[in-house]
């Protein structure tokens, strides 16, 4: 269907599409951080949590956190693809930055499988059901922005749309930076 | 429903096939992308669920006034129905009446037309904005029948009773109710995105901030404070969903959890949201008062500015919903004081309204008079919030009757009455007909004098000591005195209810009727009357997009032979 | 709110920022989040709090700082787009502060939160096997322990992974559901009787027992007292008990009989 006039306006200076993931994220901000304020408030009134706490791999975490800063770097660098007109090359690092998530998703299957099967489950205790609504709010999505970075890609190889790039690549970087604070408080504080 | 043909001008705005004006009735009432289509499914939708929220008042209400007897068109309300009862009037109420009519609804409608765009930024979003919403809408109403049936916990949904389906004795429902909540918040979550993107880039050219709307302004201030507060509330119903149906133990004080968090999750969202549906209902009172006045508002951007300063200030004041629920005492001292404070800006904004009318010349339509009850029952809703700001007031009031009337008077003034003005004021341009006005007035006094006989027994019920959520007053000895109270406020309500019927009688015969309304019937400045009525697909024809010359109210101009002065006419 | 109007071309393809944004060597960025994330995960190693806060929590601060301003670009972005994220944040700090005081303190004036402070000394139990490079030896090192509450409703496991289900208990059921109206002897004396309207069956009596059978029995307990034209008072319970429990609380009823 054709963009309505309204769309192409810009009164306030910033392009639409760009003006409307930023208000997205002022609401994720909001979400996330509720849900981390929740956790942060039991952790520190807590202390004990950090018996549980000590159960989740670092290791497994740290490479998580290398292999999403890595999809930041192809979703940025796919934006610089496409800011140069350069369609086909912006959706092939759009395609590694989704490879980037379905690595992320792969590890993180793996080490809930792990810990699961240990008897760490969600109910186990106050901490574990945090860890796993947090991970598991994050990874819904990392998994909704793995769907729409196809999209976008598909459209980008024909040329298309190529301002989407740069607005899915703000999305997933968001992704990254919330992970970026999940990780110490998840992982590290011990 | 009165949808005209498209424009006479060449559609450039072509459909999803081949550039055909003619789309199938699903592509053009299902499928549409049009704002102002949209805009009525909101509204039916919202009128519907009002229908079934008033319904279940009645219900409740008669078992209140004649316990244990067979209410007519329901049967016997045992003690588990009567709790659904109540939760879902509240939760529908607020959820699906007042947040779709009056910021979905109308926001959709007017936001585009006001602004003088063709359309809101993203139609899509816009339409998988309602079909969410839509969905969320048929979950409720289908929690009511699963077994177990609805939930009963109280729109509040406390835990450890909506946590624990051994207690609540719903647990499918209320699962079922949780989440319908939530695919709400995220209808509107989309939807406020696409509003507050609209105005901030799509604004006719010449349209400076200072010549916005009021009701504009007020649906986006709305917009981003609902964004910003429902974020905690959202992870909470994560939480609680998992404690309903995973055994988790977010809430539960034997395994660590602590109920009174959500308390604080669900009344740190609760108590912005209130002002999330204020907001629009008073724009759309001062907008309808400017042009029934005739007369230049008293003070637009101190209007704004209190807008905004309510917006902010209602952040801080939460925990008033919680002073006797265990919260620390120097908690609910320095709550009492952010309470009090933020019955100053309101306030302001009702005495704004009044220096408007003061001078002004002033015609009695049936919309100015929802307005000007508008002014007149809030005040006393306001009034009476006061005392239970005041914490030490509040220990002896809170979750007595007392509450109930004050959140009547303050939410029926919002969702009904406002609504209702909207609806007479935009009628003529959403439809293309006039409403009968003898109908409409006497439809208006149908509703606001039995609503007086509703509520005031109920605040002397609560100074009584009565509580709420009680289903058989009868049981207690010391308040089984005061059932005449109980029964007038049935009563009222019955003879309320139907004098909605003159109201469905009005609309009915005007959407049937051949008279078609004129472009600008009440003589406003506003752009949405620039365009005919109904609006047809664009709004404008598109090498006609209106610019704009001044703001919003300009009435009684002296020296000009008409006293109104449109926006988009060059001099 | 910015004030010019600016009619941007149809195709907002997103190829410049307003001020000429430079050429951001995104490499050396991404060479930086990646010592950034090593030395996060090595200073906690040090075991010293201090260390760990700056090194853990303080580089996500810098690293996130880092992503925000030259990946998504926001130091090139309009000033009005980093307030709303500071306001969104602000808000957030807002709710954590003003909730603290009654969720993450266990007391306060003139009022304790006992469950939080039993929680606390119940602690965790040490994590099993091998897992976890600090596998904590400190922990309070108390069996976990049992949750207080009575295990007589049967549902999903009280939550610890330890627990074996509490075997269902008729008379515990009753105590806990039932006697409430019907009286701990079935006598249709419960404290909850004095409210009801008709009174809850007293099972103590021979009239009340001449008029039932046991369907009928079973059925209102599982429908509610509806179900067989009594009282709605009579919840359903159905959604809370199997139909095998509630044959054992029929039989636990019939004790009553005189």
């Amino acid at each position: 269907m054709q963009k309505p006039i309204a769309t192409t306006r810009s009164a306030s200076g910033i392009p639409t599409g760009r003006l409307a993931i930023w208000w997205l994220l002022a609401s994720e901000i909001v979400i996330f951080g509720g849900l981390l304020a929740c956790y942060l408030l039991f952790r520190l009134g807590h202390p004990e949590w950090a018996d549980a706490a000590a159960v989740t791999n670092t290791a497994i975490g740290a490479t998580n956190t290398f292999v999403l800063l890595t999809s930041s770097f192809t979703a940025v660098l796919a934006h610089q693809a496409a800011e140069r007109g350069d369609g086909k090359k912006a959706a092939r690092f759009l395609v590694f930055t989704i490879i980037g998530a379905c690595l992320f998703l792969g590890i993180k299957s793996y080490e809930w499988w792990y810990e699961i099967s240990h008897g760490y489950t969600i109910t186990s205790n106050g901490f574990w059901s945090f860890y796993y609504t947090a991970a598991g709010l994050h990874a819904a999505h990392v998994i909704a922005g793995a769907i729409a970075m196809g999209f976008v890609a598909k459209d980008a190889a024909q040329g298309k749309e190529l301002q989407r790039v740069e607005l899915v690549g703000i999305y997933w970087h968001f992704v990254d930076v919330v992970w970026i604070f999940l990780f110490p408080l998840l992982y590290i504080a011990k | 429903m009165a949808q005209a043909t498209t424009a006479p001008v060449q559609d450039t705005h072509g459909h999803d096939t081949h550039g055909h004006h003619d789309q199938g009735w699903f592509k053009k009432y299902f499928w549409s992308t049009d704002h102002k289509m949209i805009a009525k499914q909101y509204l039916w939708t919202s009128i519907f669920m009002a229908v079934v929220g008033g319904l279940m008042a009645y219900v409740f209400r008669m078992q209140l006034a004649f316990p244990g007897i067979e209410v007519p068109g329901f049967g016997l309300v045992s003690p588990g129905e009567y709790n659904a009862l109540i939760t879902n009037h509240g939760s529908i109420m607020i959820f699906w009446v007042a947040m779709p009519m009056l910021i979905a609804a109308w926001g959709n409608f007017l936001i585009p037309l006001m602004i003088g765009a063709d359309d809101m930024v993203f139609p899509r979003i816009n339409r998988l904005s309602f079909q969410i919403f839509l969905i969320s809408a048929i979950l409720i109403l289908a929690s009511l029948f699963v077994q177990g049936g609805g939930f009963g916990g109280a729109w509040t949904s406390y835990p450890p009773l909506s946590a624990n389906p051994e207690y609540n004795l719903t647990g499918l429902g209320a699962s079922i109710w949780l989440i319908a909540v939530a695919l709400e918040f995220v209808a509107f979550l989309l939807g406020g995105i696409n509003f507050i993107v609209t105005l901030m880039n799509s604004r006719a050219p010449g349209m400076k901030a200072y010549d916005i709307p009021v009701t504009v302004w007020m649906i986006v201030i709305a917009s981003i404070l609902f964004m910003l507060s429902v974020g905690p509330l959202i992870a909470g119903a994560i939480m609680l969903l998992f404690d309903q149906t995973l055994n988790t133990g977010f809430y539960d004080p034997a395994r660590g959890g602590d109920p009174i968090l959500w308390q604080h999750l669900f009344w740190f969202f609760g108590h912005p949201e209130v002002y999330v549906v204020l907001l629009p209902a008073i724009g759309f009172v001062i907008d309808i008062i400017a042009t029934f006045a005739r007369k230049k508002l008293f003070g637009y951007k101190i209007m704004v500015y209190t807008a905004v300063a309510t917006a902010v200030l209602s952040f801080f004041v939460w925990a008033h919903h919680q002073f006797i629920a265990g919260i620390d005492p120097r908690m609910a001292n320095v709550f009492t004081v952010t309470t009090l404070l933020i019955s100053v800006p309101i306030a302001e904004l009702l005495f704004v309204i009044i220096a408007t009318l003061y001078g002004g010349s002033i015609k009695f339509t049936t919309p100015m008079l929802w307005a000007l009850s508008f002014v007149a029952t809030f005040l006393i809703g306001g009034v009476t919030g006061i005392f239970l700001g005041a914490s030490g007031s509040d220990i002896y009031l809170h979750d007595t009757y007392f509450v109930l009337a004050h959140f009547h008077y303050t939410f029926f003034p919002i969702a009904i009455i406002g609504g209702f003005a909207a609806f007479t004021y935009w009628f003529p341009k959403m439809f293309g007909t006039m409403l009968d006005e003898t109908l409409g007035k006497i439809h208006f006094w149908g509703t606001v004098i039995p609503f007086q006989f509703i509520f005031i027994p109920l605040f002397a019920l609560g100074l009584g000591g009565q509580h709420r959520r009680i289903y058989n007053f009868q049981n207690f000895p010391e308040l089984a005195s005061m059932q005449p109270l109980r029964v007038t406020a049935t009563l009222a309500l019955i003879v309320m209810i139907l004098f909605q019927l003159v109201f469905f009688w009005n609309l009915f015969r005007s959407l049937r009727s051949k008279e078609k309304a004129p472009m600008n019937p009440w003589k406003a400045n506003t752009l949405e009357w620039t365009t005919p009525s109904p609006p047809p697909h664009g709004n404008w024809p598109p090498d006609q997009m209106p610019k704009v010359y001044r703001g919003p109210y300009e009435y009684s101009v002296p020296d000009r032979d008409t006293d109104y002065w449109p926006q988009n006419e060059p001099s | 709110m910015t004030e010019h109007i600016d009619q941007t071309a149809p195709h907002d393809a997103g190829e410049h920022h307003d001020d000429g944004h430079h050429d951001v060597n995104y490499a050396k960025i991404y060479v930086a989040l990646l010592v950034l994330l090593v030395i996060s995960i090595l200073g906690p190693e040090l075991g010293i709090t201090w260390v760990t806060l700056i090194t853990a929590f303080g580089i996500a601060l810098v690293k996130a700082t880092m992503v925000i301003n030259n990946f998504m670009h926001l130091k090139w972005e309009k000033n009005f787009i980093k307030w709303a994220l500071v306001v969104s944040l602000l808000f957030v700090a807002l709710f954590f502060f003003g909730v603290a005081p009654d969720v993450m303190k266990h007391d306060g004036l003139r009022w304790v939160n006992d469950a939080a402070i039993a929680s606390v000394e119940r602690g965790i139990e040490p994590p099993h096997g091998e897992e976890g490079e600090h596998a904590a030896e400190d922990g309070e090192g108390e069996d976990h322990a049992e949750e207080g509450d009575d295990t007589t409703v049967e549902g999903e496991g009280e939550g610890a992974t330890e627990t074996v289900a509490a075997a269902f208990s008729a008379p515990d059921a009753y105590s806990a559901t039932c006697a409430t109206c019907h009286g701990p002897n079935g006598g249709g004396d419960g404290p909850g009787a004095a409210a009801l309207d008709p009174q809850p069956a007293s099972f103590a009596t021979t009239e009340f027992w001449d008029e039932v059978t046991r369907e009928s029995m079973v059925n209102v307990i599982q429908n509610g007292g509806a179900a067989e034209g009594l009282s709605a008072a009579m919840p359903a319970w159905g959604a809370l008990y199997s139909d095998d429990e509630i044959q054992q609380i029929v039989d636990y009823v019939e004790t009553f009989q005189p």
